[in-house]
C-alpha cells in the first residue's frame, strides 16, 4: 500500500508543480499591470503596494481527475494477463490465436448481449439505476411511427434504416408533402454514408449475408469480412442517392458535398471529379470535407505522378480561393496521395509539412508516417539513412498524443521497421520510448498492429542487444503484451546462441509450449540442434536430457507430426550424453518405427556409451539395429563391440557373424 | 411563564382588578397566557383570599412561593374556597376574559354555558384544559415545562383529575400522530388547524403533508447513500493493490541498463547529437495558403455533428486501442460512458442540476410567503416554521421547496373563507 500511496503523493506534487507555474505566470502579468499602472502615480506609492495580492484561480477539476490520479499509480504488471481477462480464468490467453479469439468472444458477446436487449426491450423495462442511467436501457431500434410524415423520415434517418428512410421520402414526395431542406440534407448523408445499403447492426445474426452471398464469397470468406464489406459497396449508377439528388429543386454544396464524400468512399472516383465541376459550375463553394475527399480519389483518377501532383495543387489552390480552410486531414490526406506519387513526393511531402506548421495545424502521427514512407520506400533504403526519422523523434520527443486520423496506429509499426531494417537500435529506444510517453499506447492500435510492432522490436533487440537485456526485455513484454511468432522465437534462440546463453534453452522451450509453438517442427528442431551441437557439463546434459524428454512426449501425444531424422538424432544424441541408455535406445526403436535411419556417429556414440556404462546386452541390440537398417557400419560396429566388451560366447557368436556377413556382401 | 407567573402576581397584589388587565395581554402572549388564566385567575383567587387574611406586604413573596411550592393543598382548598366565596364575581370575571382571550367557536360556546355556578365552572375549566392541551403545542419547551409545573400543583384536585387524563391522552395521541415530526411542527402544524371549523381533519391534512415532504427528504437523504453504496460496490477496490509495487523498481534499473547501453555507443551518439541540430527538411513551403484565415473557426464548431463526423469518430476509436488496463481505466472508461456515477471530487457531486442555483435560494425562503400568506397569525407563524424547516433542509431542491411552500399556499387559500370566519387570516 505504501507504493500507491508514494505515486498519489507523486502526482499531486506534480499536479502542484503545474499549479504553481501558472500562478507565477498569473503573478507575473498582475505584477507587470501594476507596476504599469503605479509609475504613472509616482513612486511614494510604489513603495506601499509592493506585494499585490494574488487570488489563485479556482482551479476546476473534470470528473475523471480522481479515477486519474488513482490509475495513475497502477502499474503495468507485465506478469498478469491483460486486464480485459481478469476477470474469467478461463478467458485466459496464451497464445496470441486464444488471445484473438478470446477477445473477439469478448466482444461479440457483449454485443450479442446489446442486440438482444435492444430488440427486445420489453424484457428489460425494470430500471435499477437511480439516478437512471440511460445508456443502461434499451435503445429502440424499432420504428415506431408507420404513418407517412417528416417526423417518420426522420425516425428512420436517425435509426440509419437506410431503405426504409429512402422508401418514407419516396412516399412524402408522392403525397406531394415537401420534405425540409435539413431532413433531405440528412437522408443524402446516410444513403451516401452507407452506399444506399442498409448498415448491420451491430450483434445481429449474420444470416442476410451468407444467404446474399454466392458460392464466390464463401470462398473469400475467410479474408475476413472487410473484404466481404468492400465487395457489398461499391457506387452503383443512379442509386437513390443520386435519384433524389437530381429530383432536388435546389441543391446546395452540403448535398453536393455529401454526394462526393459517397462516391469517394465507395469508390466511383471518376463520378466524383465530374461531380465536383459539376458544383463549381454552379458557382458553389465546396466544404472542407469534400476537399478532403477528392484528394484522397486524386490517385486514382490520374495515372502520370505529373498529374497527379498538378491535380493535388490544383485543389487547394481552388480552396484557397474558395476562402476553406485546411485541416489536418487535407494535409494528411495531401501527404497519402503523394505516397503514390513516385520521385515527387521527396521533394513535395516536406514542403507541405512545412505549409501545415505555417497554418498552425499541429501534424499527427500519421502526417509523419506519410512522410516516413515517402523516403523510406521498403527494402530501398541505404543501412544509414535514419536522418529523418531521427529528427522527426526529437521533435516529438515526450509528446503525447491523441488519435486524430485513423492512419496514426501505423506510425509506431512503421517506425519500429525502419529502425530494425537499418539496425539501429537506439532509434528503437527512442521510438519506443515515445510509445510510453502518456496514452500513445492507445495509438498502436489493435492487437495485430501491436504484435507486428513489438515482433519488430523484439527482432532488433534480438538482433541488436546484448542477451542479459533482451531476456529483460523479454520477460517484460511476454506474454502480457505480445505472443512471439516462430521467427521471433528463432531470433530469441539465435541470440542465446551468439552470446553463449544455451543453458536458458529448456526454460525457453517451456515457454515455446505455453505458446503453442511446440507444433512447429523447423523451430523445435533448431532448439534440438542448439542443444546437442556441443557438449556442456553434467548438470546442464542433463537438463538438457530431461528437455529432450519433453520434446519427445509432446511429439508423441501429437500423431499428426512427423519425426525427422536429425531430431530422433539430436534427441537420441542429448540422451545419451546424459548417459539415459534406456530412453536413448527406445529413440533408436523410434527410428525404425517411424522408417527413419540413424547416422553412423550416433550408433559410434551409443556403443562408446553402452562401453562406459558396461552393458554388453545393448552393445549386441545395437549391431543386430543396424544390421536391420542395413547400415554399412554394421560390420565395424560389431569389431568395435567384440573388441571392448566383455561378451558371453553367444554374443560373440551373434557379433562375428555381423562382422563378417556384410564384408560379404560388399565383396 | 414563571416572569410572567409574578408579574401577574404582583399586579394582583396592587389591584386584584389589575390581574383582569394583565390576563387581558397582548395578541402574541394571549395564547401562552390563556392556559394561565384558569391557574392563574384562581390563584389570584386565592391570592385575594390571603390577602383578605394576612394584609401583608411581605405576602407577595410568599405567594410567589405559593405558585410554585406550598400550593397544592392550600390552592386546592383556596380554589374551592374562592370559587364558592368569589361565586358571582370571579366567574363573571373569568367569562369575560374567556370571552376576549379565546378565539375558537367551542370555547365560547363553553363559556357561555359557565354562567351558572360551581359546577358550570368547573365544567367550564375542564373545557378549558382541553383546549389548554391542544393549545399548548404551540409554545416551546420552556413553556411547556412550566405549564405542566402548573398542571402538576393542580393535579391532585379531584375535580382536575378528568382534565389531566385528557390532557395526558392529548398528549399521547399528539404524539403518535407526529411519529417522526418534530414536536414544534406539529404543534404548529395543530395550532393553525385549530384555527379552522373541522380541527382534527385540518390538523390531520398539515401533518400529513409535512409528513409526505419529510419522506421525501428522507428518501433522498437514503438515495444518496444507496448511491455512495452501490458506486463504492463498483470499485472493487480489492483486486488491484496486489499487484501494484511489482515491478517499478525493476524498471529504473532497467532504464538504467538502458541508459548505460547507449552510452557505449560513445560517438556514433555524439554524431548522432550534431545532427539533431540541423533540421533536415528545408525551410521551403508550397506557399498555397496563407496564414491567417482564422475567421471561418468559428461556424464548424458550433454546427451539429453530421453523420459524416459521427462516422469518423467511431472509427477512431475502433483503430485505435481502448482497452482498459487496469480497473480504474476501465472506471473512467465507465463514466466517460455515463455508466457510472461521477467519482466525487468535491461536495457538489450529483448537484448537476443545482449548481447554478446560489445558496441563498435555498436558505432564504421568506420571500416566497409575501404572495398568498397572511401577514400574520398563526398561519402565518405555521409558515415561517415550515420555511425554518425548508431552509435546513439539504436533500431537497429548490423546486421542491417552492412547490412544497406552493402546496401550503393552495391549502390555506382553499379554506380561506373558513379562516376569515375565525377571524385568523389577517390579510
Amino acid at each position: 500500500m505504501a507504493a500507491p500511496c508514494r505515486h498519489v503523493g507523486q502526482h499531486i506534487k506534480r499536479n502542484g508543480r503545474f499549479l504553481r507555474i501558472n500562478l507565477d505566470q498569473l503573478f507575473a502579468s498582475r505584477g507587470f499591470r501594476w507596476t504599469s499602472a503605479l509609475q504613472q502615480q509616482g513612486a511614494e506609492v510604489y513603495k506601499e503596494s509592493k506585494e499585490p495580492i494574488v487570488i489563485p484561480r479556482k482551479k476546476s477539476w473534470s470528473s475523471e481527475a480522481v479515477l486519474e490520479a488513482l490509475a495513475s499509480t497502477v502499474h503495468r504488471d507485465p506478469t498478469a494477463y491483460p486486464y480485459q481477462f481478469q476477470d474469467d480464468s478461463y478467458l485466459s490467453p496464451r497464445t496470441s490465436t486464444e488471445f484473438k479469439l478470446f477477445s473477439l468472444s469478448q466482444e461479440s458477446g457483449r454485443a450479442a448481449a446489446k442486440y438482444f436487449v435492444n430488440n427486445n426491450p420489453k424484457f428489460f423495462t425494470k430500471d435499477f439505476a437511480e439516478p437512471h442511467i440511460p445508456c443502461l436501457m434499451p435503445e429502440s431500434v424499432v420504428l415506431r411511427l408507420e404513418e407517412v410524415s417528416e417526423e417518420a423520415l426522420k425516425e428512420r434517418i436517425n435509426l440509419r434504416k437506410v431503405s426504409a428512410a429512402v422508401e418514407m421520402y419516396d412516399q412524402l414526395l408522392q403525397a406531394g408533402t415537401s420534405v425540409s431542406v435539413e431532413t433531405t440534407q440528412e437522408l443524402l448523408d446516410l444513403i451516401c454514408l452507407y452506399c444506399d445499403k442498409n448498415p448491420v447492426q451491430e450483434g445481429a445474426p449474420e444470416v442476410e449475408d451468407t444467404e446474399e452471398a454466392g458460392e464466390e464469397t464463401k470462398r473469400r470468406k475467410p479474408k475476413g469480412r472487410r473484404a466481404a464489406d468492400h465487395l457489398k459497396t461499391s457506387w452503383k449508377e443512379n442509386n437513390n442517392a443520386e435519384r433524389i439528388f437530381n429530383l432536388l429543386p435546389e441543391r446546395d454544396s452540403r448535398c453536393y458535398s455529401a454526394l462526393i464524400r459517397g462516391m469517394v468512399k465507395h469508390g466511383a472516383y471518376t463520378k466524383a471529379f465530374s461531380l465536383y465541376t459539376d458544383l463549381l459550375n454552379n458557382r458553389l463553394s465546396a466544404d472542407v470535407h469534400t476537399f478532403n475527399a477528392l484528394i484522397s480519389a486524386v490517385p486514382d483518377v490520374r495515372d502520370k505522378f505529373n498529374e497527379r501532383w498538378d491535380l493535388i495543387t490544383e485543389l487547394l489552390n481552388q480552396m484557397n480561393e474558395q476562402k476553406v480552410r485546411p485541416n489536418l486531414l487535407t494535409f494528411n490526406s495531401v501527404l497519402k496521395a503523394l505516397r503514390r506519387c513516385g520521385f515527387l513526393a521527396k521533394t513535395y511531402a516536406p514542403q507541405t509539412l512545412n505549409e501545415m506548421k505555417a497554418l498552425g495545424i499541429a501534424p499527427s502521427l500519421a502526417t509523419y508516417d506519410h512522410i516516413l514512407a515517402v523516403f523510406y520506400k521498403s527494402g530501398s533504403s541505404g543501412p544509414n539513412n535514419t536522418d529523418i526519422l531521427q529528427d522527426m523523434l526529437t521533435e516529438l520527443e515526450g509528446t503525447s498524443f491523441t488519435c486524430q486520423d485513423p492512419h496514426d496506429v501505423f506510425f509506431f509499426s512503421s517506425a519500429m521497421r525502419i529502425c530494425l531494417d537499418s539496425k539501429d537500435l537506439e532509434l528503437g529506444y527512442k521510438v519506443h520510448s515515445l510509445l510510453e510517453v502518456g496514452d500513445n499506447w492507445r495509438l498502436l492500435g489493435d492487437s495485430h498492429q501491436q504484435s507486428v510492432y513489438y515482433g519488430r522490436f523484439f527482432s532488433l533487440l534480438c538482433m541488436m542487444e546484448h542477451i542479459d537485456v533482451v531476456l529483460k526485455w523479454y520477460s517484460r513484454i511476454i506474454p502480457s503484451l505480445y505472443y512471439p511468432n516462430p521467427q521471433g522465437m528463432r531470433d530469441l534462440l539465435q541470440a542465446l546462441d551468439t552470446d553463449g546463453r544455451l543453458d536458458l534453452l529448456p526454460t525457453i522451450w517451456k515457454d515455446i509450449k505455453t505458446l503453442g509453438h511446440d507444433n512447429k517442427v523447423d523451430l523445435v528442431e533448431e532448439l534440438l540442434s542448439l542443444m546437442a551441437r556441443e557438449e556442456h557439463s553434467p548438470e546442464m546434459q542433463e537438463s538438457f536430457a530431461a528437455c529432450a524428454l519433453d520434446v519427445r512426449s509432446v511429439f508423441d501425444s501429437r500423431s499428426s507430426t512427423e519425426w525427422s531424422t536429425s531430431s530422433l538424432s539430436h534427441i537420441t544424441t542429448l540422451l545419451l550424453r546424459a548417459n539415459k541408455l534406456q530412453q536413448a535406445w527406445d529413440m533408436l526403436l523410434l527410428f525404425k518405427a517411424q522408417n527413419r535411419v540413424p547416422s553412423e556417429v550416433l550408433l559410434n556414440n551409443f556403443l562408446s556409451v553402452c562401453q562406459s556404462s558396461g552393458a554388453p546386452k545393448r552393445a549386441v541390440e545395437l549391431v543386430q539395429l543396424a544390421a536391420a537398417f542395413c547400415l554399412p557400419a554394421t560390420p565395424v560396429l560389431a569389431k568395435t563391440a567384440l573388441a571392448e566388451f566383455q561378451l558371453t560366447d553367444e554374443q560373440r557368436s551373434i557379433l562375428s557373424e555381423f562382422e563378417a556377413a556384410p564384408e560379404k556382401e560388399t565383396e | 411563564m414563571h416572569r410572567l407567573l409574578s408579574r401577574t402576581v404582583s399586579a394582583a397584589r396592587t389591584r386584584s382588578l389589575c390581574v383582569y388587565e394583565c390576563c387581558v395581554l397582548p395578541a402574541k402572549i394571549d395564547n401562552v397566557s390563556r392556559p394561565f388564566t384558569g391557574v392563574g385567575a384562581n390563584t389570584i383567587c386565592t391570592c385575594t383570599v390571603r390577602r383578605c387574611e394576612k394584609k401583608d406586604d411581605a405576602i407577595p413573596s410568599n405567594q410567589g412561593e405559593a405558585t410554585n411550592l406550598d400550593t397544592e393543598t392550600k390552592t386546592t382548598q383556596l380554589q374551592e374556597e374562592s370559587l364558592e366565596a368569589n361565586d358571582g364575581g370571579s366567574t363573571q370575571q373569568q367569562r369575560n376574559v374567556k370571552a376576549e382571550q379565546v378565539l375558537s367557536k367551542p370555547s365560547q360556546v363553553k363559556t357561555d354555558g359557565a354562567k351558572s355556578g360551581k359546577k358550570s365552572l368547573l365544567d367550564l375549566l375542564g373545557a378549558m384544559k382541553v383546549e389548554v392541551t391542544s393549545k399548548r403545542k404551540l409554545k416551546n419547551l420552556k413553556m411547556k415545562q412550566s405549564f405542566e409545573s402548573a398542571v402538576q400543583y393542580k393535579s391532585k384536585s379531584a375535580a382536575m383529575e378528568s382534565t389531566i387524563s385528557m390532557f395526558q391522552k392529548a398528549n399521547v395521541q399528539a404524539s403518535a400522530q407526529s411519529e417522526v415530526l418534530d414536536p414544534d411542527l406539529v404543534a404548529a402544524a395543530s395550532a393553525a388547524a385549530s384555527t379552522l371549523l373541522n380541527r382534527s381533519r385540518a390538523e390531520s391534512e398539515l401533518l400529513k403533508q409535512l409528513r409526505q415532504r419529510k419522506a421525501l427528504t428522507e428518501a433522498q437523504k437514503k438515495g444518496d447513500i444507496n448511491n455512495l453504496g452501490v458506486l463504492i460496490a463498483d470499485m472493487k477496490v480489492g483486486k488491484t493493490p496486489g499487484r501494484q509495487n511489482a515491478w517499478p523498481a525493476d524498471q529504473i534499473r532497467f532504464d538504467d541498463d538502458g541508459q548505460g547501453y547507449t552510452r557505449d555507443r560513445g560517438i556514433t551518439s555524439e554524431l548522432a547529437n550534431v545532427r539533431k541540430r540541423r533540421n533536415i527538411f528545408p525551410t521551403k513551403r508550397l506557399n498555397i495558403f496563407s496564414p491567417t484565415t482564422d475567421e471561418q473557426r468559428g461556424d464548424s464548431a458550433l454546427a451539429k455533428p453530421t453523420l459524416w463526423d459521427l462516422d469518423f469518430a467511431n472509427e477512431l476509436s475502433l483503430t485505435t486501442n481502448q482497452m482498459p488496463r487496469n480497473g480504474f481505466e476501465e472506471m473512467i472508461q465507465w463514466t466517460k460512458e455515463g455508466k457510472l456515477w461521477h467519482y466525487p471530487i468535491n461536495n457538489e457531486i450529483g448537484l448537476e442540476d443545482e449548481a447554478s442555483v446560489p445558496f441563498n435560494e435555498h436558505i432564504f425562503l421568506e420571500k416566497h410567503l409575501e404572495e398568498g400568506f397572511p401577514r400574520q397569525g398563526p398561519v402565518r407563524h405555521f409558515m415561517e416554521l415550515v420555511v425554518a424547516g425548508l431552509s435546513r433542509n439539504p436533500y431537497l431542491t429548490v423546486q421542491q421547496k417552492k412547490e412544497h411552500i406552493s402546496w401550503f399556499r393552495d391549502y390555506f387559500h382553499q379554506r380561506e373563507a373558513v379562516l376569515n370566519e375565525a377571524d385568523v387570516y389577517l390579510n
